[in-house]
């Protein structure tokens, strides 16, 4: 039972930071952002890259993923986002549906649809206590999550940009008086939310098999768990994330694997009928109130 | 008017889409000056003041501001050339704390943390209640504090010329009193020029030395404070009988 728990809070902090980058662009954009789906893989595929051809360690491509996704995240939301972000919700969906379609089958083009994984040297190892295993690459990738998400955190809170984000969040007309230029927040917010879903990505090569469209579960995942934690709010993707880590490890040994997908629609469901602000919602964010 | 004024509008007309709301209008503002902008509610007041800052773009017609053109501008480059609004509703970031918003009023600027920190203190002390709910969430605040944290805001940007906009707006006629001190305050402490409109003729004289007059977009008449209180047609035209 306690390995049940350990497996499903491990699983908890990649589900975090893989919701917390869609979280923040639907909170700040009110952008439901399809392509993070994409985001996610084309991480895990320049960490797999990186480590095939190279032999660079999985761990040690994160901030080569990231980067590259920034750049990636940037241009998207500058060239194609800034232009039709304010018609609305609908249209932005279609246009990151779009984009998510276009990534997705340009990785199944040039890489094929093949299950593909990372089997560093230390893969097998963990650590033993009290009956339960730990494995190490599944504890880096637990600690690094989280880390990743209070780091972001802390520059929501502790910087000018973090505070112009937060700002635009909660009222952009206002934001603009003030001086800030809100296209460019807006592209810079959507660039930090590819780079939080390549960090993710490239640490579900190391833990999961991949393949083109190895991001589609996750993007499922990342939509429950930011309506479960709260619009925008990061402690609420932590949470959110460990809830629905350790709900789908109690279903596989309660009601079978095959059910983890209708729990976290339960969860989804649920969180709506009771508390739909999310359970670490903000007040005066995301137009909850 | 001698010298090139701080502000001066020439011919300015503002459309929202096929509607046109401003028809060539004509105002200035000198150095130091406060002057109002008056008339009944549609007359294009809060247009005029959004055309200045930059939140709406002119069909025709000139801004001046300090001698340059800067018609068409974008609101983020308005601030940073000194046009503060504050606007109609407050507008305040409800989810973030008073020290938040007064610092968000300084984001645009470049004079370092020291000045910045200088005007805080003075804008807690010309509104001692904020200093008292500085990690309150604004959105949380009453109506007349709310003013006071959105004025503060717009001291944050160390303006060159403040423009007000319906201060006195769902507010109690004794914190309606505050602020037309407060404002009068600042304006003698800083020599700020203000740029104010309001419905209520007699708040708005009692703060402004001068004041313009406009009528559905067109400017009707313009003068010193204590002519337009005394005239029988502002008054009529005012309260749009």
């Amino acid at each position: 039972m306690s390995q049940i728990l350990v497996n499903g809070l491990l699983t908890g902090g990649l589900y975090a930071l893989v919701a917390v980058g869609f979280s923040l662009v639907w909170g700040v954009m009110n952008v439901v952002n399809i392509a993070h789906a994409s985001y996610i893989m084309l991480g895990a595929y320049i960490t797999y890259w990186l480590f095939h051809l190279y032999g660079l360690d999985p761990f040690l491509s994160i901030p080569v993923s990231m980067a590259a996704l920034f750049l990636l995240g940037y241009a998207v939301g500058s060239l194609v986002l800034n232009r039709v972000v304010r018609f609305g919700l609908v249209m932005t969906l279609v246009l990151t549906f779009g984009i998510d379609m276009i990534l997705q089958n340009g990785a199944l083009l040039l890489w094929s649809a093949d299950y593909r994984s990372i089997t560093p040297a230390y893969a097998g190892q963990g650590l033993a206590a009290g009956g339960v295993m730990i494995p190490y690459v599944r504890l880096a990738v637990f600690v690094l999550a989280v880390l990743f998400v209070a780091l972001f955190s802390l520059f929501l809170s502790r910087t000018r940009m973090g505070n112009a984000i937060k700002a635009t969040a909660l009222n952009p007309f206002a934001a603009e008086l003030n001086g800030v230029r809100i296209q460019r927040v807006y592209a810079l917010t959507y660039a930090i939310g590819a780079a939080l879903a390549a960090a993710a990505g490239s640490m579900v090569s190391v833990v999961y098999t991949i393949h083109p469209q190895v991001g589609n579960v996750f993007l499922t995942r990342a939509f429950v768990i930011t309506v479960l934690g709260g619009l925008g709010s990061i402690p609420g993707a932590l949470l959110g994330g460990v809830i629905l880590g350790l709900a789908e490890s109690l279903a596989t040994v309660t009601v079978g694997i095959g059910w983890s997908e209708a729990i976290s629609f339960t969860l989804l469901v649920a969180i709506l009928i009771v508390r739909p602000q999310g359970l670490l919602g903000k007040r005066f964010f995301g137009g909850v109130g | 008017m001698v010298s090139e004024p701080l502000l001066r509008v020439e011919g300015l007309e503002v459309a929202y889409g096929e509607v046109q709301v401003l028809w060539g209008l004509d105002l200035a503002v000198a150095e130091q000056e406060v002057v109002a902008l008056v008339g009944s509610n549609g007359a294009g007041k809060t247009t005029t003041l959004k055309a200045l800052a930059g939140a709406l773009r002119p069909r025709a017609g000139r801004i001046v501001f300090e001698g340059r053109d800067i018609t068409g501008r974008p609101a983020a480059d308005a601030v940073r050339t000194g046009i503060v609004l504050v606007p109609e509703g407050r507008q305040l970031f409800a989810g973030m704390s008073v020290h938040e918003n007064l610092m968000m009023g300084a984001y645009a600027r470049q004079d370092g943390m020291g000045a910045i920190r200088q005007d805080l203190d003075w804008v807690y002390e010309l509104f001692r209640e904020l200093a008292k709910k500085r990690g309150q969430l604004a959105g949380t605040l009453s109506g007349g504090e709310q003013q006071m944290c959105a004025i503060g805001r717009g001291l944050m940007a160390k303006p060159r010329l403040l423009l007000l906009d319906e201060l006195s707006l769902g507010l109690a006629p004794v914190i309606v009193d505050r602020l037309v001190e407060i404002v009068t305050r600042i304006h003698r402490e800083r020599g700020l020029a203000i740029l104010l409109v309001e419905q209520d003729l007699n708040v708005a004289l009692a703060m402004a030395g001068r004041g313009y007059v406009l009528e559905t977009g067109r400017l009707v008449r313009s003068g010193a404070a204590e002519e337009l209180l005394a005239d029988e047609a502002v008054r009529a035209a005012y309260l749009g009988m």
